[in-house]
């Protein structure tokens, strides 16, 4: 099958759509500056910022000023309600990358919650019931009932928007979706600016990517969605195809939770097992557009491992968050969708603000080339060393179909769980419960004999909201002040499944999805289809959840309660 | 001295959710980082924030941790020196 995007759309702080995005890259024009709308103490931070209010962006969608909807969501209606405009057709799966969630409204109203005034707010916190709204204005008549059969939420930190296009394309493949809307959505928080602060990696000035004397990253926020569909539905229907998915690929750096290694394996196995699938040599490719986030360590850690993988034949490579600012979980899908543009329009994007090279560091493209880009990769990489690359294409490129075969019988913890399997110095950084899944995992490992699965699939519904509660109430307890890093560091919902794969020197494929209580379900979706394309043959599911009195208080305004879930399974194909 | 030395042990122990250790467990003058207490660069940013917090000393650039956090005698001498509460 040959997988065209038919649609394309993005908003960050370059551009509310594609053509503002595509004059703003052409007149080399950033978007990083002062900061407007947050309203966090921290002015001095630069950021990539959405220059409209919640309200204003509210007006702009024709949704209630009243209406509860948290920014993420508002960024990625307008997103995807361009990408489903421009491939005028429908779509049954869609799958949307997100972190922060509702995260901005449960900080602007944590003060009201904490009085006991219950609100439709405090259920938006979830990563994802943000994308659930997102779905329930994408309805083509006002009933505001999602148009999509089935939904899903990556939450891999930054590359959250990367691995929701593969779930998509995957979906298409086995025959489980006619059309996918992917990509991810995600706004500033004070929550996320305060944490990237406390690790010490926020430039206060404009980002340089791969410069010499980089000094950090800028946080932005945006959205960007691409519908996917089989070339031979887009043909019949005469779609106009803007480009084909040629390969991609997910897995774990395996090295730290929230730095890359030196060598940056986890990303070199990702673009090489990317180009591996699109049937390319490195010298096929024209363009990179890297994750190149600016900080020390992140560009230099991507520079070894494009090096490795491209020698002395390196292609353009630029990174365009000197523009947009660090999307976080959007980022794989803003980036994408402007890897599309840049297709479409024949130039390489400038990695704006880059004056000196260093030992080691790659040199980027400073200002926009006009170029014909056949075969473009585009980079996503978050927290936990989950690394994603995917390859694009001007013309398609033929990958594997088969139809959706059964998921194996899991074998189940089903032991009591024996906490002695963690010792004191591992266990120091780890809450309670995350004590007793990994105690989990190590049994399971032991009484099936499966040391190293092909992929480890994290289900959660609130994420790790031991970590996040601590951070959040000290944030704003503080008023912004000397935050400790730790808990910031644990509160991604992916820190789970990262946690196992440091733990257990794992590269393979590595995902967390949080979607209410369908988080399992979905995890269970992208084994079943994975397994089914034959792309892994072994997988330990992980369910998590921990009862935390600070939000369960929050939540008893509205009758819901959190609660400790800590399973493992693993699946796996018998020879 | 020795009073800032026992004071930081104990700070450093709760930072660091070190939560079977006494101060009498660590050795004044071993690297914390790598051997010793076998720390890293989370513990290292922790450490930072723990200056700026008790002690009123702001790092601007991480890296110049490095030589302060050699042991707890370095860090003591350097607080002694530097602080500004």
């Amino acid at each position: 099958m040959r997988i065209a995007i038919t649609g394309i759309g993005m908003v960050s702080a370059i551009g509310m759509n594609s053509a503002e995005t595509l004059q703003s890259l052409l007149n080399e024009q950033s978007g990083i500056g002062s900061m407007r709308v947050l309203g966090s103490v921290h002015r001095e931070l630069p950021v990539g910022e959405v220059p409209l209010t919640d309200a204003e962006l509210k007006a702009k969608a024709g949704i209630d000023a009243h209406e509860p909807v948290p920014r993420t969501s508002l960024l990625g209606i307008l997103a995807a309600r361009e990408a489903l405009a421009m491939a005028n057709t429908t779509c049954d799966a869609f799958i949307s990358g997100t972190t922060v969630g509702g995260m901005d409204l449960t900080e602007q109203h944590w003060a009201e919650y904490e009085q006991g005034q219950a609100s439709e707010n405090i259920r938006l916190h979830e990563a994802g019931e943000s994308t659930n709204v997102i779905a329930r204005h994408l309805a083509p008549f006002t009933f505001h009932l999602s148009p999509f059969t089935f939904t899903a939420t990556p939450s891999t930190a930054c590359s959250s928007a990367l691995n929701a296009i593969m779930l998509g394309a995957n979906l298409l493949r086995t025959g489980q979706a006619k059309a996918a809307l992917v990509g991810g959505a995600e706004s500033l928080s004070k929550f996320h600016l305060n944490g990237f602060n406390t690790l010490m990696i926020l430039d206060h000035a404009p980002c340089r990517p791969f410069d010499a004397d980089r000094n950090g990253l800028n946080l932005g926020e945006g959205a960007g969605f691409l519908v996917l569909e089989p070339e031979e539905e887009a043909l019949q229907r005469g779609a106009p195809v803007l480009a084909y998915i040629g390969g991609y690929a997910n897995t774990c750096d395996a090295f730290h939770q929230t730095a890359s290694s030196e060598s940056g394996e986890g990303a070199y196995l990702a673009m090489s097992k990317a180009l591996e699938m699109a049937g390319l040599q490195p010298a096929d490719i024209d363009y990179i557009n890297a994750h190149g986030t600016a900080t020390p360590n992140n560009d230099l850690s991507e520079s070894a491992a494009l090096l490795r993988l491209f020698g002395d034949k390196l292609p353009a490579v630029s990174s365009t968050k000197a523009f947009t600012g660090h999307t976080t979980s959007a980022s794989g899908g803003l980036e994408a969708a402007i890897c599309v543009l840049a297709m479409q329009h024949a130039f390489v994007p400038a990695n704006l603000h880059w004056h000196h090279s260093a030992e080691g560091l790659i040199t980027p493209v400073t200002h926009t080339q006009k170029r014909t880009l056949t075969h473009v990769l585009c980079n996503a990489f978050g927290f936990g060393g989950n690394e994603s690359s995917l390859v694009l294409s001007a013309h398609g490129i033929d990958l594997s179909e088969s139809p959706l075969a059964p998921l194996p019988e899991p074998r189940l913890n089903d032991q009591i769980v024996n906490e002695q399997m963690v010792n004191a110095a591992e266990a120091r950084r780890m809450t309670p419960q995350t004590r007793r899944l990994v105690a989990a995992v190590r049994q399971l490992m032991v009484s099936t004999g499966v040391t190293h699965p092909d992929a480890i699939i994290c289900a959660t519904q609130w994420g790790c909201m031991l970590q996040s509660m601590r951070f959040l109430q000290d944030m704003l307890a503080s008023d912004e002040q000397q935050l400790k890093p730790t808990p910031f560091i644990q509160s991604t919902h992916n820190t789970i499944a990262s946690l196992i794969a440091i733990l257990t020197g794992n590269h393979g494929y590595n995902a967390t999805y949080s979607q209410g209580k369908q988080s399992l379900e979905c995890a269970l979706k992208d084994v079943q289809t994975q397994m089914s394309l034959g792309l892994i043959r072994s997988a330990l599911v992980l369910e998590f959840d921990e009862q935390v009195d600070a939000w369960d208080k929050v939540l008893s305004l509205i009758g819901d309660s959190t609660q400790d879930i800590a399973t493992a399974r693993m699946y796996r194909i018998n020879e | 001295m020795e009073q800032l030395i026992e004071q930081l042990k104990a700070q450093i122990i709760e930072a660091l959710s070190f939560e079977d250790m006494t101060p009498a467990d660590i050795d004044t003058d071993a690297p914390l980082f790598g051997e010793g207490l076998g720390l890293d660069s989370i513990d290292a940013l922790e450490l930072i924030m723990l200056l700026d917090r008790e002690y009123g000393i702001k790092l601007a650039d991480p890296k110049a941790g490095k030589a302060i956090f050699a042991s707890v005698r370095t860090m003591a001498e350097y607080i002694s020196t530097h602080r500004t509460k």
